[in-house]
């Protein structure tokens, strides 16, 4: 019986998974959710900004972790276009491009924020650090149009911002290293405020850079997504998916335990 | 000479642009900002030698008939197809095409289709198998073998328990004290614990690109000039 449990077939975990995928996506179940004090002092400082402040987003992920990002991003945007505060997009990796663009477009019709007005999407350029770095000189250096190719100098949003001077905050949303290059070469050099939104799989990188102030605030994941869901009071994508990271949280950790109850009583027979 | 001046290249930049950023001299600044310009027009160059890269590996594979030859075809038929659509953004002036509604560029309907029905699921599909993965594995190797390997398996489940809202909402039912403690308790192993190992990690990793740098600047360490004939 040990013997069996120890060598269960992978396609039965394979099966539970699934079905701790599915079953509460089916469900509508929904679990309170706390917050974070990383989440919180995101929304705060997004909060404090007065009406007419700068945000500067970078979306700097790809299609493997759009599940966790998108949420976020659109949480973070549509507190901005509620807030009144202008966002400009942008982005490092290639593949993000069209996803900003596409979230951008998406909650500024929603929330009827006018394109050139409230928000601009300068799109991607190559070369992360020289774009970083150029960017603290004039943003036009490194973006002289933008997405759709329109020149900044015809954009009205871009008249009186020229570089990190006139960005209030850079919020990175990041499944890579990008975080780590804004601060080194933006925070550091520019003094610029840095807040980021990152897979699970780099939430515990940040932390050192949350306490050096280097970063002013950290979303992790899916649950930060759900955790500013909860504080714009917006629920959404995060919100859902929390009932299902519960349920696969749940079902890896009942495997381990149960595969280490297995092993301890296995050890004990053979000792 | 082929590899001198590489290497006196790359030390005349490396002590100037060292120095820049200690100098807030408007000469200083200039220099750096000029530098940052060249720098942004030679990094496009680098997209050429990976697509250049891309293209010849593929190539040797589909001559040789390596291993899965076939699925090259593929790799060229996507980068030409993206290549095709993004790219061409002058055609959009021509009058016939906007007629037809065929347009080019990242904000086409073409390309914009291509990315979210194509790649967007494949890349998505590619990554969630990680959640099979990752549970069968963690059934079949995490194990409390050792005291180091225990307290490892302590940590990721209190952080997986309080990385889901379910966590709490079992503790706060079936135990009378400790509001929320599932979430308080990932949030101190992220807090110090973790802040501790990753600071270490950090300086350590610093340290390293230091030595490694100056190394490079000084012409020590030469492996990224790659072999030069008759050296």
């Amino acid at each position: 019986m040990i013997e069996k449990l120890m060598n269960i077939d992978r396609r039965i975990v394979f099966i539970l998974v699934a079905l701790a995928v599915i079953i509460p996506s089916l469900l509508s179940v929904s679990f309170p959710i706390t917050v974070s004090q990383p989440t919180r002092s995101t929304y705060d400082y997004i909060e404090a900004l007065p009406a007419g402040s700068t945000l500067m987003i970078g979306f700097n992920y790809g299609p493997s972790s759009l599940a966790e990002l998108h949420p976020m991003a659109k949480a973070v945007i549509q507190h901005c276009f509620q807030r009144k505060i202008r966002v400009i997009g942008m982005t490092l990796i290639v593949e993000g491009a069209t996803l900003g663009d596409e979230m951008l477009k998406a909650v500024a019709d929603e929330a009827g924020a006018i394109y050139g007005e409230d928000y601009v999407y300068l799109g991607f350029r190559p070369g992360a650090t020289q774009v970083l770095l150029g960017m603290g000189t004039a943003i036009d250096s490194v973006f002289e149009s933008d997405y759709g190719e329109t020149p900044l100098a015809e954009i009205p949003m871009m008249a009186d911002i020229k570089n990190y001077e006139q960005v209030d905050l850079v919020l990175d949303l990041a499944s890579g290293s990008s975080t780590e290059w804004w601060i080194t070469y933006t925070n550091t050099r520019y003094n610029q405020q840095i807040a980021a939104g990152v897979t699970g799989v780099i939430v515990s990188q940040m932390y050192p850079y949350l306490q050096t102030k280097q970063l002013i605030g950290l979303m992790p994941g899916l649950l930060g997504a759900a955790e500013y869901e909860k504080l714009i009071g917006k629920p959404a994508k995060g919100t859902e998916g929390m009932s299902i990271q519960s349920f696969a949280h749940l079902l890896v950790v009942g495997l381990v335990i149960l595969g280490n109850i297995a092993f301890f009583i296995q050890r004990r027979r053979t000792d | 000479m082929r590899r001198q001046v590489p290497l006196v290249l790359c030390f005349a930049f490396g002590i100037v642009m060292a120095l820049t950023e200690f100098s807030p001299h408007s000469l200083s600044q200039g220099l750096n900002e000029e530098v940052i310009k060249w720098a942004l027009v030679i990094g496009p160059f680098a997209l050429i030698l990976a697509v250049a890269t891309l293209v010849q590996t593929h190539w040797v594979r589909i001559r040789r008939r390596a291993e899965h030859w076939q699925y090259s075809y593929v790799v060229f038929a996507g980068m030409i197809i993206m290549v095709l659509v993004g790219i061409p953004t002058f055609l959009n002036r021509i009058s016939f095409l906007s007629e037809i509604h065929l347009s080019f560029g990242p904000k086409s309907p073409i390309f914009v289709w291509l990315f979210n029905y194509v790649q967007v699921p494949m890349d998505a599909t590619m990554f969630s198998l990680l959640a099979f993965f990752i549970a069968s594995a963690a059934y079949r190797a995490f194990r409390a073998r050792t005291l180091e390997a225990t307290l490892l398996l302590a940590a990721a489940l209190i952080v997986m328990i309080g990385n889901a809202p379910v966590g709490d909402l079992i503790w706060n039912t079936i135990m009378p004290f400790g509001d929320n403690l599932p979430s308080a308790a990932r949030q101190w192993i992220l807090d110090n614990p973790n802040l501790s190992a990753r600071r270490g990690i950090i300086l350590g990793i610093s340290l390293g690109v230091i030595s490694q740098s100056i190394r490079i600047i000084l012409g020590i360490e030469r492996s990224y000039l790659g072999s030069v004939e008759g050296d």
